[in-house]
């Protein structure tokens, strides 16, 4: 593999469902690509297509009704044109999922230590102490204190942070170098979800891993991402480093999504509206109808070109394009700390003086 | 001053454990132990902590979906302010005290909302209708004044009067939680809970969701009771916070004074556990290791002891926090024989060559964060025999001299509440002397 190929590298990714009420486009022509050793976040509101996105990667969305298109480049190998068994043979080993919710992911009517084992020996051909013992191995790297004596219980006997943590345990057990994490602690505490971030972060370090990181809370985001990917109604908003685009968000959904973080002078109210139907998207920018600064530019045609507004960061907004007037959306400032404009006076009080 | 609405005093609930051919009691899970709180009129109140805490029990023993063990909850809505205690000591408004006729009418001044929306609703039933249904059984029979209200709060709470006979799988997890409050608030209460009531929403939602609470409580005058285990949602709707730690109020206090100037060790770690949305500052902080202890036998003294960043050194000593803490984490370990010399023999052994002793004994003190030497000559001694007696696969006898040397003031005596400024009250050791200090503000 040559030095400057990504590990992963997605081109016009399209992902449609067959439905009672015709084709429901999920994820419309989507680039990205993560690179070894990196963090690359999606990020969006439910429905935006965050998940179908990373799971038509390695194809487990049922095909039909879903039918994937466009390239998905691991290493320079073809993934979607891959026969199924060669693609068995990366699924698991070489890319490992975890989901959101550890609960149903996990089989309630055998053992945490035989489930882990079982995906150890469909991948390779060890014995079953020999998986015994990396198993138990692998569920002391993730933090579960007492793993030998753990190896035998049911999922019911953990707790959720626990469960997440064999979920996590039974993803390393290829030694995969590309890690999809599928919103992995938004079913946890927040005390919990500190505790699986840090163990992820750690865990990147030492398996040298890509990470592919879904989420649609931007503090889980500015914790571990390198760079962020904003999706909305299928289609990519925007892009860049984690700085840039917390330091100068260019599209006004991602303007939107940053002024939801009370820590952002937020005082709530959202983003006003909802999702479009995805069964018949709007013209123009998908985030038009819940623009504040759409024009009549915003509403026709295509979604706009992806623009470089700044090195590495690309808007898609028809305000940053030929004959667009940036300033109209530029938000200089914008960042934790300054929350200009917005403070109702309940934000910066300190203790009382007595 | 404004009129306390509810106040709760040393509310209990503990659930029995049942054993046995005669289902006779072995112990009891002591869900909620002992809290107490006022919301004055027109106040949000917040209740935070860990899954496990004792959030949920305390709101439906509060509300008394569930009968409270022991303890008293009075309730002043409803028109029944003013009154006083009883020469017997009862109180005529105590909830856990009321008749049927005086539960119904408790019904209509307190309301709950849920954590998910989508399972709180019956999938069978149109919304207005099921918004409707708590007029009907408080005995409004016409059936046109029911419509003509509900569709007039479904549009106060952001949706239209057409929706009334549309169905809740129509709707999203948001509009799902307008229904839930218009459902609330249709019996014009006093008092609300909410529970979790934003944890199941995206954060877009979320914000949309909490300002209209915030507008509601305004325009009704309600009292609110939330609940969250997310810090930064709290300091969003709440006038004050109590933090809640093993059935047990640790700190209460204003939210932004909570939020400034953390008093409890417990209440830091909750704070540091909020997502910055700051991609320059670290992943660091606290961090709060292990999940909350079993509420059937929960521990000693300051029951947050066994996680504490700041548990007390024994009078004399002074090593390092961290030592400390990784000591103490030791020895419960050992104690209850959950350390694997052999599991750690595997693990060195996995990088090569044959473990000597040495290096386990190295392997163990990282694992627990102790440093090479312990900065006490006594107990860097005790701590070598324990490890020398673990290694030669003597766990017993390692226990108990880690334990007779290994103490903590925190595990012996229980706190009590310590003011630190008017209504800012925890409940840790570390204050107590410097409360009698202080004049306290808080005795009128």
């Amino acid at each position: 593999m040559a030095d400057d190929q990504p590990l992963l590298e997605v081109e016009n990714l399209t992902t449609k469902f067959s439905t009672d009420n015709g084709t429901l486009t999920a994820v419309d022509g989507v680039d990205f690509s993560v690179n070894t050793g990196e963090t690359v976040c999606i990020v969006g509101e439910s429905g935006s297509g965050k998940t179908v996105a990373t799971e038509s990667i390695t194809k487990i969305i049922n095909t039909p009704p879903g039918e994937i298109e466009g390239t998905v480049r691991y290493k320079g190998r073809d993934l979607l044109s891959l026969p199924e068994s060669e693609l068995r043979q990366i699924r698991g080993n070489e890319i490992a999922h975890i989901f959101q919710n550890p609960q149903e992911a996990m089989n309630h009517c055998y053992t945490v230590g035989w489930q882990i084992t079982e995906a150890l020996q469909i991948h390779q051909d060890v014995s079953d102490d020999e998986a015994r013992a990396k198993a138990v191995d692998l569920m002391d790297r993730v933090g579960i204190a007492n793993a030998s004596s753990r190896f035998d219980d049911y999922p019911h006997e953990f707790s959720g942070g626990q469960k997440q943590r064999v979920m996590i345990a039974m993803a390393l057990v290829g030694d995969p170098d590309l890690l999809i994490a599928d919103e992995p602690t938004t079913a946890l505490d927040v005390t919990v979800q500190a505790q699986i971030l840090r163990l992820l972060d750690d865990l990147q370090e030492e398996f040298e891993m890509g990470v592919l990181f879904v989420t649609h809370d931007l503090g889980v985001v500015a914790e571990i991402a390198d760079r962020i990917v904003v999706m909305y109604a299928g289609k990519v908003m925007e892009r860049g480093d984690v700085l840039d685009i917390f330091d100068h968000p260019g599209h006004p959904y991602t303007q939107q999504l940053l002024e939801c973080l009370p820590e952002f002078g937020g005082t709530g109210g959202g983003i006003p509206g909802t999702l479009p139907d995805p069964h018949d998207p709007p013209d123009g920018c998908r985030f038009a109808p819940r623009c504040e600064y759409a024009e009549e530019a915003c509403r026709t045609g295509e979604q706009p070109e992806e623009i470089e507004v700044a090195p590495g960061q690309e808007v898609s907004c028809v305000h940053y394009g030929p004959g667009g007037n940036p300033s109209i959306v530029r938000s200089e400032g914008l960042g934790p700390g300054d929350d200009t404009g917005t403070v109702d006076g309940d934000s910066e009080v300190g203790p009382a003086d007595d | 001053m404004t009129d306390t609405l509810l106040s709760v005093r040393d509310l209990k609930k503990h659930y029995p454990i049942r054993k046995g051919l005669f289902n006779r009691k072995v112990g009891a899970a002591r869900a909620v132990d002992g809290i107490s709180f006022d919301i004055e009129e027109g106040e949000t109140l917040g209740l935070v902590g860990e899954s496990g805490c004792g959030k949920s029990t305390a709101a439906s023993s509060v509300i008394h979906l569930e009968e409270p063990t022991a303890g008293e909850v009075i309730f002043n809505g409803n028109g029944r302010q003013g009154a006083t205690r009883d020469p017997d000591g009862t109180h005529p408004n105590d909830v856990t005290e009321f008749d049927d006729d005086e539960m119904m009418e408790f019904r209509r001044g307190a309301q709950m909302i849920f954590q998910d929306p989508s399972s709180s609703f019956d999938p069978r039933v149109s919304v207005g209708n099921a918004v409707g249904e708590l007029l009907k059984v408080h005995g409004m029979s016409d059936r046109h004044r029911r419509r003509a209200i509900v569709e007039d709060l479904l549009e106060r709470v952001g949706l239209s009067a057409n929706d009334f006979d549309r169905y809740p799988h129509e709707f999203s997890g948001g509009q799902k939680q307008r229904i839930a409050l218009a459902r609330a608030l249709v019996l014009n209460p006093d008092l609300i809970i909410a529970d979790e009531p934003v944890s199941a929403l995206d954060v877009s939602i979320q914000a949309e969701i909490l300002s209209l609470i915030n507008d509601l409580q305004e325009e009704f005058g309600l009292s609110l009771l939330f609940i969250s285990h997310d810090m930064s949602v709290i300091r969003q709707v709440c006038d004050r916070v109590a933090v809640m730690y093993l059935g047990e109020i640790v700190e209460i206090g204003p939210v932004e004074e909570i939020f400034t100037d953390p008093q409890h060790p417990y209440t830091e770690a909750l704070l540091s556990s909020i997502p910055t949305p700051d991609p320059r500052a670290s992943v660091g902080g606290i961090e709060l290791k292990g999940t909350v202890p079993s509420p059937t036998n929960p521990p000693s003294g300051c029951r947050f002891h066994t996680r504490c960043h700041k548990v007390i050194q024994p009078e004399g000593l002074d090593i390092d926090q961290d030592d400390w803490r990784g000591l103490l984490n030791f020895r419960d370990k050992v104690g209850i024989d959950e350390v694997d010399v052999e599991q750690v023999r595997e693990n060195i052994a996995g990088s090569g060559t044959e473990p000597t002793d040495s290096e386990v004994r190295a392997e163990i003190r990282r694992e627990f964060d102790i440093s090479e030497t312990v900065d006490d000559p006594e107990l860097e001694r005790t701590l070598s025999e324990a490890l020398d007696l673990l290694i030669e696969g003597d766990s017993e006898r390692a226990g108990s001299v880690l334990s007779d040397a290994i103490t903590t003031p925190c595990a012996e005596r229980e706190p009590e509440q310590t003011v630190h400024a008017p209504g800012h009250e925890s409940a840790c050791l570390r204050h107590e002397g410097q409360a009698a200090a202080e004049p306290n503000p808080a005795d009128d």
